[in-house]
């Protein structure tokens, strides 16, 4: 595979001329941004730098247990990212999530590598940290609005939870609208982008693999695949999130916990 | 048939009940009442197991009201509360999600048949069947949830000011239809003074 041509420092050095523009508007209009921008993209840089170094050497050293190990320092830091925006007490929450996402996206990209890839090694590092880390991304996407929107709707509708527990249902016949909403409301962004891939946008993978040197069906192929991956391990995560967390968040008479949300 | 046992139970500094004890039997028909925020709601919250008293237990049929009985305790009442926040959608939907429930599917084709007999009663057209939720009058709400209520086929009522939209003869007929039945036992919150002649009615006053 011929790989994209390295960027230069004369290069980086026109990169740091393309900021300009941006920078010139923000100044000009007066939006007041410029600092929030100028630091963004400084920490943008230091963080992808420091990333860069490292996954080089993960790479380069392509242990096992090392790859899995920083795959579920991976997973933890989404975890966190999810119990903070869902409004979530983290002592709580923690473990059910973690366990959630753990076997969701273990599952998913190993079979991917299995599978799909038919890897020899399916830890080689590059496809568990890379596939890995798109996967990853979406199932955190998705369970913002999966639990988060699950628990914001339950807490807000608490009364009608009530009303139906008072009708004899079950905790699972109550609790079930409110899962099915936010399913819903999770998958519907990865069903509207599959819906116009490939017009609307080329996806970052494909634009990767093709400056890699694939060949556009090449590309395309893996697209799919990383999309149907995407789509398994978003419903697998919430749909195992919401199990687990549930059992500790509602008490044995039905009712939610209030204590364990901030 | 049911009791409350020196229930005692407290909202951050805010004594709602204390020490309180009361009981109702079988076929009886009580009227709670009292100024708002005494904490009438409360009795039913804590009744139904939504909220935990402080201190005390409540008792059905000879049996303490656990975390475990409560669960058989909600398949024998109907409970209508104020805020009528019984769901979203069409109205037939409601009836039918209502019946569909696993406790409640025994009876559900026998209980739909009855759906329009119930509106007439209470003076709905058949058209609301297929109204959202969302687009109904107060009024309408209530008496739609009555009929959800009826439907469970159930014979004891917890009804927190279920005739508080309705005018005044419609407040007359709802009143008398749940405190002049025969077997229904009825505890209600309300404020309105009306009252049948029916000498097993009781008042209970809050304060």
């Amino acid at each position: 595979m011929n790989g994209a041509p390295d960027l230069s420092y004369v290069s980086m050095i026109f990169i740091g001329l393309l900021i300009l523009i941006p920078l010139a508007v923000v100044h000009f209009l007066k939006l007041g941004i410029a600092k929030n921008l100028l630091v963004s993209a400084a920490r943008m840089t230091v963080q992808l730098l420091l990333i860069g170094f490292f996954l080089e050497y993960l790479f380069r050293f392509d242990h096992w247990a090392v790859t899995v190990l920083w795959f579920m320092v991976m997973i933890l830091v989404a975890v966190f990212s999810i119990i903070k925006s869902s409004k979530l007490k983290l002592n709580y929450f923690i473990l059910p999530i973690f366990i959630s996402m753990l076997i969701s996206n273990f599952m998913v990209i190993l079979y991917f590598n299995q599978f799909i890839v038919q890897l020899d090694c399916i830890f080689e590092a590059k496809y568990i940290i890379a596939i890995g880390g798109m996967i990853l991304g979406n199932s955190l996407r998705a369970n913002v609005i999966g639990v988060g929107d699950f628990y914001k709707s339950l807490r807000k509708d608490e009364n009608l939870y009530f009303y139906k527990l008072s009708l004899g249902a079950t905790k699972l016949e109550a609790l079930l609208p409110f899962a099915k909403q936010s399913f819903i409301a999770a998958l519907n962004p990865t069903i509207a982008t599959m819906a116009t891939m490939g017009i609307v946008s080329l996806p970052g993978m494909m634009t990767g693999q093709i400056l890699g040197g694939s060949v556009p069906l090449v590309a395309i192929k893996y697209q799919i695949a990383i999309m149907v991956a995407i789509l398994a391990s978003t419903v697998l995560s919430i749909l195992l999130s919401l199990l687990f967390t549930l059992r500790i968040s509602i008490d044995k008479s039905g009712v939610l916990k209030k204590d364990y949300f901030v | 048939m049911i009791q409350f046992k020196h229930i005692t139970k407290q909202f951050s500094d805010n004594f709602v009940l204390q020490d309180f004890s009361f009981s109702i039997q079988k076929t009886e028909k009580v009227i709670i009442t009292g100024r708002s925020g005494i904490g009438k709601s409360t009795i039913f919250k804590l009744l139904l197991g939504f909220v935990k008293p402080d201190k005390g237990e409540i008792w059905f049929e000879g049996k303490v009201l656990d975390e475990k009985s409560i669960w058989d305790f909600r398949k024998k009442i109907v409970y209508i509360s104020q805020d009528l926040n019984i769901g979203t959608g069409k109205v037939h939907q409601l009836f039918e999600d209502t019946l569909s429930l696993k406790t409640n599917a025994e009876w559900k084709t026998e209980s739909l048949n009855t759906v329009n007999e119930l509106l007439s009663q209470f003076e709905l057209n058949k058209t609301i069947l297929d109204m959202s939720l969302e687009d109904l009058s107060g009024g309408e709400k209530q008496r739609v949830a009555i009929i959800n209520g009826l439907l469970l086929k159930r014979d004891i009522f917890l009804l927190d000011e279920v005739t508080s939209a309705l005018d005044k003869s419609l407040k007359k007929k709802v009143s008398d239809f749940f405190y002049l039945h025969p077997t229904f036992t009825v505890l209600s919150i309300s404020h309105d003074n009306y009252m049948p002649e029916n000498k097993t009615i009781r008042t209970l006053k809050l304060d």
